[in-house]
């Protein structure tokens, strides 16, 4: 156990000490951190004139006056007039895709800080303020508007298209000669923080950028140290001891796990104190996802290293499968509509899953997988890696 | 009782491929010895000290060491021995007192660093990082890290390779320290004069054979009495092996130094300064000397330790 817990601190030492190892695993995420959270944290908040609002009419029907109106005074409003630019930019379905989806995805835009508000039009919206119009009661339905709480820009856009909708509902009326205060059409204003925290984008990018770190120190820390280690002889050096390789590999995950504690808490620490993320990452459920990622990421390091003959090819190898994995992996946007060879990549990529699962469980995006997928997917991952290392990996350099 | 040997091997064969890097060693080291094993680069010293460490298991033959007989040197063997590889390292951002806090780690008992840290004369760099030590220095961590458990055998494969001169010494007079305190010691060197400094015996190995062993003076020994006699001699040293052939028992031409073992020296030097008249060519840099191990190697293999 001494010896374990000598070779953990040893590999926390150097990688603390070791600027280009301390750059990856801390510096980068609080740096990428800040970065979107400044860059994408107040998207329309400051300056921007025009806002990006869904909308998504269910009420299709025809004769739907009530839905068509307010959709055409919306589209007035995002038409540029003069030199100024146009108030609103109007997201609205294709025409062959499915409503229900198209606001789903709209509404994990909203949530990201994507979308400024997203308005809803329920199915049976027109026939419902006509019967209300001829009977004695307000109407069932009512226009909805998502906002996301806590931004400004969402605020504002909520409230112009509140206004709009009133404009239309009146203008209905008049026309009908049966306007009545008390039957007017209703908005209900719906805030997505109103029931638990308040998430904005950085809430998102949190969890994102801590899969992240956990990818890349696994990715790069673990072959940079044994690679490198095996080349320079310095594991051979432990082999001419009574110390053996499940000593030394114990050791050295207590001591990635370590590295990896030190990592998240940097990282909720800038996103809570810096940037008022909310996000909860020291849960019970999150701290499983997080530490199932940290073993996953692990292990894939385990297998660059064990596929990479030499210490520069395994960081090249590294640096190659960097990219598209971090990016394909959804960790920084939503990924909502790829290309179908990208899709692939994303389909069997772990961080895709981890950071999916992440944000699921911390209920900062609702998950696109259920968690078991996700932690099954990453537990596979664990498995073919270990597979591949425990018979391809050779800890001293041959001859 | 116990033995005198505290390790030997017989008939150790290691075949990478076509070659054989280790060919039937067999030799047994005397406890509270240097035993060295001397030869040239790829003669197959390192090899056979790999598997006498454990890195790597012989094709063939026996070991049998602290009075066990081995197939693969095991984890209470390396208790008691310690290891300074060649080429080694440690990590660069650990600082000394550090990386020797670690080795002690994996010892079930291992003395104090401090101990080792004076022994090693590193006392002043306990807080530097491995990456800031000299050449020197950090071989003298790697004996330190070799010591740390107070080994009763001690492999030193190589310990002064690439030194200046007076890190060597530094290196040499370590080793004879650990003679001195009674450890058991196998080295490997490719310099004659670092066996013939530190080692009863020695072992000189060429193409993963033994080819001869004994004290340092029994093999300068048994070329017989002996006496060689160098010159440079240039352009002409063609013509002065040549006039000298008759008066000794070999004669060598590297490169304008000619090199001459004779067993009758005054008749030797006599033709070589008739020739020198006779040709008028000086004769530069001459020196007249018993011969040493290298000697005993050329003698063997008719090449050079370094060649």
């Amino acid at each position: 156990m001494t010896a374990i817990l000598a070779v953990a601190r040893t590999y926390v030492v150097t990688a603390c000490r070791e600027r280009e190892t301390l750059f990856w695993f801390l510096v980068f995420p609080l740096l990428l951190l800040t970065l979107l959270a400044l860059i994408f944290g107040n998207i329309g908040e400051s300056g921007a004139m025009t806002y990006d609002i869904a909308v998504v009419n269910l009420d299709t029907a025809p004769g739907a006056a009530a839905a068509a109106g307010v959709v055409a005074a919306l589209g007035q409003l995002s038409v540029a007039e003069g030199e100024s630019r146009p108030l609103f930019r109007l997201h609205t379905a294709a025409a062959d895709s499915d409503p229900g989806t198209f606001l789903a995805a709209e509404l994990d835009a909203l949530r990201i800080g994507r979308r400024a508000a997203v308005v809803e039009i329920p199915q049976g919206l027109s026939a419902s303020i006509a019967a209300a119009a001829h009977g004695s009661v307000a109407a069932e339905l009512a226009v909805r508007v998502h906002k996301s709480g806590g931004r400004t820009s969402s605020d504002m856009a909520a409230s112009i298209v509140e206004d709009i909708v009133a404009q239309v509902d009146h203008s209905l009326l008049v026309r009908m000669g049966l306007y009545d205060e008390a039957r007017a059409l209703r908005v209900e204003r719906l805030d997505l923080g109103a029931n638990a925290e308040t998430f904005s984008y950085v809430d998102f990018v949190v969890p994102g950028i801590a899969i992240m770190g956990l990818f890349v120190s696994g990715l790069f820390g673990v072959p940079g140290t044994i690679l490198f280690g095996r080349e320079r002889k310095v594991l051979r050096a432990y082999w001419v001891t009574p110390l053996d390789v499940p000593h030394y590999f114990a050791g050295f995950a207590l001591g990635h796990l370590a590295i990896c504690t030190i990592q998240l808490v940097c990282v909720w620490a800038l996103g809570r104190f810096a940037f008022g993320a909310h996000v909860a990452l020291f849960r019970p459920l999150p701290l499983l996802v997080l530490l199932l990622a940290s073993v996953t990421f692990l292990a894939f390091g385990f297998l660059v290293a064990s596929v990479a003959r030499t210490a520069n090819g395994g960081m090249a190898l590294a640096n190659i499968v960097n990219m598209p994995m971090m990016f394909l992996g959804g960790l920084f946007y939503p990924l909502g509509q790829l290309p179908s060879a990208l899709r692939a990549i994303m389909m069997v990529n772990p961080v895709t899953y981890l950071g999916d699962a992440l944000r699921g469980v911390t209920g900062t995006a609702a998950a696109s997988f259920p968690l078991g997928v996700s932690l099954g997917v990453a537990a596979a991952w664990i498995v073919v890696c270990a597979l591949v290392a425990s018979w391809r990996l050779t800890w001293d350099v041959g001859r | 009782m116990e033995s005198a040997a505290l390790m030997s091997v017989a008939n150790l064969v290691k075949t990478y491929g076509e070659v054989r890097a280790v060919d039937g060693v067999s030799f047994s080291v005397p406890r509270a010895e240097v035993f060295t094993l001397l030869g040239p680069n790829g003669a197959g010293k390192t090899t056979t000290l790999e598997i006498l460490e454990g890195i790597r298991e012989a094709d063939s033959g026996e070991i049998e060491v602290f009075g066990r007989k081995l197939r693969r040197v095991d984890r209470a063997t390396k208790e008691r021995m310690g290891v300074l590889l060649q080429e080694g390292n440690f990590e660069p951002y650990l600082k000394v007192r550090e990386v020797l806090r670690l080795f002690a780690s994996f010892f079930r008992s291992a003395r104090s660093p401090n101990e080792v840290l004076r022994e090693i004369a590193l006392e002043e760099k306990a807080a530097s990082l491995v990456k800031t030590l000299s050449g020197g220095q950090k071989q003298r961590l790697a004996i330190g890290v070799a010591l740390i458990n107070d080994p009763e055998l001690v492999f030193l494969d190589e310990p002064t390779t690439g030194l200046d001169p007076q890190a060597r010494r530094n290196i040499w007079s370590i080793v004879s320290g650990l003679t001195a305190a009674g450890k058991t010691i196998i080295l490997t060197t490719h310099y004659m004069d670092e066996a013939e400094t530190l080692s009863q015996t020695v072992s000189i190995m060429d193409h993963g054979r033994l080819i001869a062993c004994g004290t340092p003076r029994e093999l300068t020994s048994s070329l017989g009495q002996e006496t060689i006699v160098e010159f440079v001699a240039g352009e002409r040293a063609a013509g002065a092996s040549e006039a000298l052939a008759a008066s000794c028992r070999s004669v060598r031409n590297e490169a304008g130094l000619v090199s001459v073992e004779t067993d009758d020296l005054v008749a030797t030097l006599r033709r070589l300064l008739d020739w020198s008249r006779e040709a008028g060519v000086a004769v530069a840099d001459m020196v007249v000397r018993q011969p040493n191990l290298e000697d005993v190697f050329l003698s063997l293999t008719g090449r050079r330790l370094r060649e």
